[in-house]
């Protein structure tokens, strides 16, 4: 099969999705890797220069990363080469002339398996295909010029968030510590912070938090927000309503810290503490320090 | 100006999603409805234009079975303005899209505000398609939207903030979230609503019919269950907190 990956940069960095989906590429069959030249993303000469792409290679299947641009980049660019399209997948398997692939749908609440015949175009979760490590040698990155004459659109300006700045993303984050309603206000945030800190982490929060505008919206986790699959996720004050959970069940290792023996949060943690956080929170980072540094 | 919303009726964000019997599709007998959650977002982004500008004309179209008529009542109950139905039972998703254009051509609207993804399929395919086969720009993913000169200012977020993009009318985006939670409809929102025609008409009167490239379902199931986990309870906060920490690094080897 000849698939053609499409890399995608953190910075001067492959994003590891890129890294992950190279390794399939390779396994699957023939490769190839470009990564689009342009200042910044935006769809239309993006999807112009990579749709000529396709159109001189044939490859048979689009990879891309299900990230926030791969995504939108990925749906335009079908719609414009009428393949079939599969978004946020988290397994793919070569099928014949075809691709079977994992996808949750139902905002997680279903896995479906699909067979989407080929040639298609497929986003895959970051993080969902494993890495073998030292045998997924760097990939060659072919640079293609994203195409500026099919743009419609006028930059204006980047207006950023503070906070966000220094901690890894939530999507790429291995450990993510999410605070609720539970904290009671942002200047408790801290706690959240420096236990994320503590374990390298990343700071999420649930819907609560995020409608009462104690944290940015980027950081929201859930079914409106974003889905996680952190091999660690920390839920401290969340009573766990199904839309966060959809958004955080198939992190590898769940806990929850929560004064309600009750409530629901418990059901899928694979730890729980009923504690108080202001009690618990800082104890916790200390001990989380100790057992890393020992 | 005027704004469309494409929007879908989906099983309610509460609703415990239950696989069929067949293996192959979701449960659908007695569950509640509702307008797709970031459908609900545009809707409120539009009626929030509408009431900084009342001559805003805030419509919404959906392409499904008979049933989406309930989700486009609601949207007019919030406070749309029209409200139309396409009648397809399965249609692929470029069909839907192909379907959008047609109204989006008739109805000839300055912006379409699409859900980011719909919360049944989890694509975000049919807004960048509407707007590729209509030949539009678009912005994804927005949480904020203003008029300019000459066009609109949409916001983007990304991560570690927001980009800024200045999108000539027509346009198109997808939207992320509205400044605002969605409205409830009001009770003389409910009674207008009942009163006012949402006309019908199949997929074919547009000259679409409902193939497209699409994928097979071979299965679906439930995502594994979660549970046997444990409550740490013997000792005081500092203990937990030890007993806590070793279990992460010693037996899930997380740390
Ligand atoms: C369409 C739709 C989409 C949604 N999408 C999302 C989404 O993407 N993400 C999301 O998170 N929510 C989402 N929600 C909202 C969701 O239903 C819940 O309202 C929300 O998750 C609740 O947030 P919370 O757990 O922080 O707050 P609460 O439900 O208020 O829970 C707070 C918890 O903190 C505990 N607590 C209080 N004080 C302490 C203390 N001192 N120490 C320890 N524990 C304490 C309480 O026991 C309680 O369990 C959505 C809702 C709808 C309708
Ligand atoms: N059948 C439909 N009728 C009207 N709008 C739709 C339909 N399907 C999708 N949309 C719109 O396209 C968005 C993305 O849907 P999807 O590509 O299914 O994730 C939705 O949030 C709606 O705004």
């Amino acid at each position: 099969m000849k698939t053609l990956v499409v890399a995608e940069r953190k910075g001067s960095e492959l994003r590891r999705v890129t890294l992950e989906l190279a390794a399939k590429a390779r396994e699957l069959g023939e490769a190839t890797i470009v990564e689009i030249a342009g200042e910044r993303y935006s769809p239309m000469p993006f999807v112009s220069a990579l749709a000529k792409k396709v159109e001189s290679e044939k490859p048979d299947l689009v990879l891309l990363g299900a990230t926030l641009n791969g995504r939108d980049l990925g749906a335009r660019l079908a719609a414009r080469l009428g393949r079939a399209y599969a978004a946020d997948v988290t397994g793919l398997r070569a099928e014949g002339n075809a691709v079977e692939v994992d996808k949750p749908m139902y905002a997680g609440k279903v896995r479906a398996k699909l067979r989407v015949d080929l040639p298609a175009v497929v986003s895959v979760r970051p993080g969902a295909l494993t890495l073998k490590g030292a045998a997924d040698a760097p990939p060659q990155v072919e640079n293609i010029e994203a195409d500026t004459s099919a743009e419609k659109l006028t930059f204006v300006k980047l207006e950023g968030t503070a906070t966000a700045a220094k901690r890894v993303s939530l999507s790429d984050a291995r450990v993510i510590v999410s605070g609720g309603r539970g904290l009671k206000g942002p200047e408790n945030w801290h706690l959240v912070e420096e236990l994320a800190d503590a374990l390298g982490g990343a700071v999420g929060a649930s819907r609560a938090v995020t409608d009462a505008g104690w944290r940015p919206n980027e950081e929201q986790v859930g079914q409106t927000g974003k889905t996680v699959t952190p091999d660690l996720y920390i839920a401290l004050g969340i009573s766990g309503a199904i839309q966060h959970l959809a958004g955080m069940t198939s992190s590898k290792v769940i806990v929850a810290v929560n004064k309600d023996p009750d409530a629901d949060i418990f059901k899928i943690a694979d730890y729980g503490v009923v504690a108080d956080v202001f009690e618990f929170v800082p104890a916790f980072t200390e001990a989380v320090k100790k057992a890393r540094a020992s | 100006m005027k704004i469309l919303i494409p929007l879908k009726q989906v099983p309610d964000s509460t609703v415990r999603v239950k696989v069929a019997p067949d293996g192959k599709s979701v449960a659908t007998e007695g569950i509640t409805w509702s307008i797709s959650p970031y459908d609900e977002y545009a809707i409120e982004m539009a009626l929030e234009r509408k009431d900084a500008d009342p001559s805003t004309v805030v419509a919404v179209v959906a392409v499904g079975p008979a049933r989406s008529r309930d989700a486009l009542r609601q949207a007019l109950a919030m406070g749309c303005d029209e409200a139309s139905l396409v009648i397809a039972d399965a249609a692929a998703p470029l069909a839907v899209a192909r379907a959008l254009a047609k109204v989006v051509e008739e109805a000839k609207p300055d912006l379409v505000l699409c859900g980011k993804q719909a919360s049944d399929d989890d694509q975000g395919f049919v807004g960048p398609a509407l707007a590729e086969l209509l030949g539009w720009p678009h912005v994804a993913t927005i949480t904020k939207v203003a008029p300019t000169d000459g066009g609109v200012e949409l916001w983007r977020e990304v991560e570690g903030g927001h980009e800024v993009w200045k999108a000539p009318l027509p346009a198109l985006a997808t939207v992320h979230k509205s400044e605002k939670e969605p409205r409830y409809p009001s009770l003389p929102g409910i009674m207008k609503a009942k009163k006012k025609e949402i006309p019908e008409r199949p997929i074919s009167a547009l000259g679409v019919d409902g193939s497209g490239p699409t994928w097979t379902v071979l299965s679906m199931e439930p995502p594994p269950t979660r549970g046997g986990g444990k409550i740490l309870k013997d000792g005081d906060a500092k203990q937990i907190a030890e007993q806590l920490a070793t279990a992460l690094r010693d037996e899930a080897k997380v740390l």
